[in-house]
């Protein structure tokens, strides 16, 4: 578990996932909010954090549905172009929860839609991160999941390292101190 | 390696790869006389006025700063040269031409300091500027073909500089590709672990 202690690893698992209850729950009625007395029906639709649909899942308590994002629509989308969707709104954690999700829902055919998708976006990334002026970076990041603005960030900041390097003047710096005027040895012993 | 920048990307800073360039040889016509010189990385000298010696790049700046040399500009930095290199480059989007390792750095150090000695300093250094956009933008347009099958990239007469660039992206996007592809590999054999070994023919990116 290397990952365990890594903050962007907990907020992904906190993701809403919505799932069906394959089997009646007494006392869990907290879950749903639709729900009268304090049990959930079997057949109940029901919006858990990821952390808690997939341990329920490997019990077989419930099944999880395929999220709104991985849907047809957005596949479209993605084949018109990539590059251009915004995925951030949709889901910032769009490819760990992918990944996480992959092995749980029937869809076979999450990972290769991912894949898909990270390759048509990754190349307009690069080429962003290193033409953008900078009062474009956050629109443009705002389409980003986080993942992706991981990447932009490695990119632009080490074009913006080397563009620092090669228009700094000289790089030898004074030392505060000797710009100073040397105070007259008269005035400090001056009686 | 303890002097990197920032450990977790494997990246140098720039001026830290400025420094590893200045070990590189020059030439400089000294005008003082002077004994040998004995430092830990090498002797150099003696030197003689009027007579050429070699030495190192930050040797060579150290000297020039106190007025005590000349550097002679180093054969690839002409105007000539210069010319055919952004000719070729232009030609071949697929090629790089053959540089030394550090062009980026070396031009830039004598630009600052040996301005006096570079003839048509004007031309040389656009002209450096424009290959060196030229290469950019091939490193760009080159990677766009990474892929989840990628193992390797290869780019022949890449520079330090260039390399330093986009070392933080392609690092984390080779990551995350491979990170996905494994991931894919899990659901199509249910359980069963990944086998890391014979994914797909090394792709080779630039043909040779």
């Amino acid at each position: 578990m290397a990952d365990y202690y890594d903050i962007n690893h907990i907020l992904m698992e906190e993701e809403p996932v919505s799932v069906v209850f394959r089997v009646g729950a007494n006392g869990a009625g907290l879950l749903d909010p639709g729900s009268e007395n304090n049990n959930v029906e079997a057949g109940a639709k029901v919006e858990l954090p990821f952390w808690l649909a997939q341990d329920l899942c490997t019990r077989e308590a419930v099944s999880i549905n395929n999220p709104t994002f991985y849907n047809h629509r957005i596949r479209k989308e993605m084949q018109a172009d990539p590059a251009c969707v915004n995925l951030r709104s949709r889901c910032p954690y769009f490819y760990e929860l992918g990944c996480k999700l992959a092995p749980l829902v029937s869809d076979r055919s999450l990972g290769s839609f991912l894949l898909y998708t990270l390759r048509g976006r990754f190349k307009d990334i690069l080429c962003k991160a290193h033409s953008i002026a900078f009062s474009a970076t956050s629109k443009f990041l705002q389409l980003l999941t986080r993942e992706e603005s991981q990447l932009f960030d490695a990119a632009y900041t080490s074009m913006k390292a080397f563009k620092k390097w090669r228009l700094e003047g000289p790089r030898l710096e004074k030392a505060s101190v000797l710009g100073r005027k040397r105070r007259r040895e008269e005035s400090l012993h001056a009686p | 390696m303890a002097g990197q920048s920032d450990p977790q990307l494997s990246l140098f800073s720039s001026a830290e790869v400025e420094f590893l360039a200045e070990d590189e040889m020059t030439d400089i016509i000294p005008n003082v006389r002077m004994d040998a010189l004995n430092m830990i990385c090498g002797d150099f000298g003696p030197f003689r006025p009027q007579i050429p010696a070699k030495v190192p790049l930050w040797l060579a700046i150290a000297l020039k700063k106190r007025g005590k040399c000349r550097i002679q500009p180093p054969n690839w930095m002409t105007v000539e040269r210069l010319t055919e290199v952004l000719d070729a480059e232009r030609e071949a989007p697929r090629e790089f031409q053959p540089l030394p390792f550090h062009y980026v750095e070396i031009s830039r150090l004598l630009f600052d300091y040996a301005r006096d000695d570079i003839p048509d300093i004007y031309l040389v250094r656009s002209l450096i500027e424009d290959i060196r956009d030229v290469r950019f933008h091939k490193v760009e347009t080159g990677l766009e073909s990474l892929d989840s099958r990628t193992h390797a990239v290869k780019l022949k007469n890449l520079s330090a500089m260039e390399v330093n660039l986009v070392r933080p992206f392609i690092v984390r996007a080779l990551q995350t590709f491979y990170k996905h592809d494994t991931g894919d590999e899990q659901v199509s054999d249910g359980n069963s672990q990944p086998t890391p070994v014979d994914r797909g023919a090394r792709r080779v990116l630039r043909p040779r």
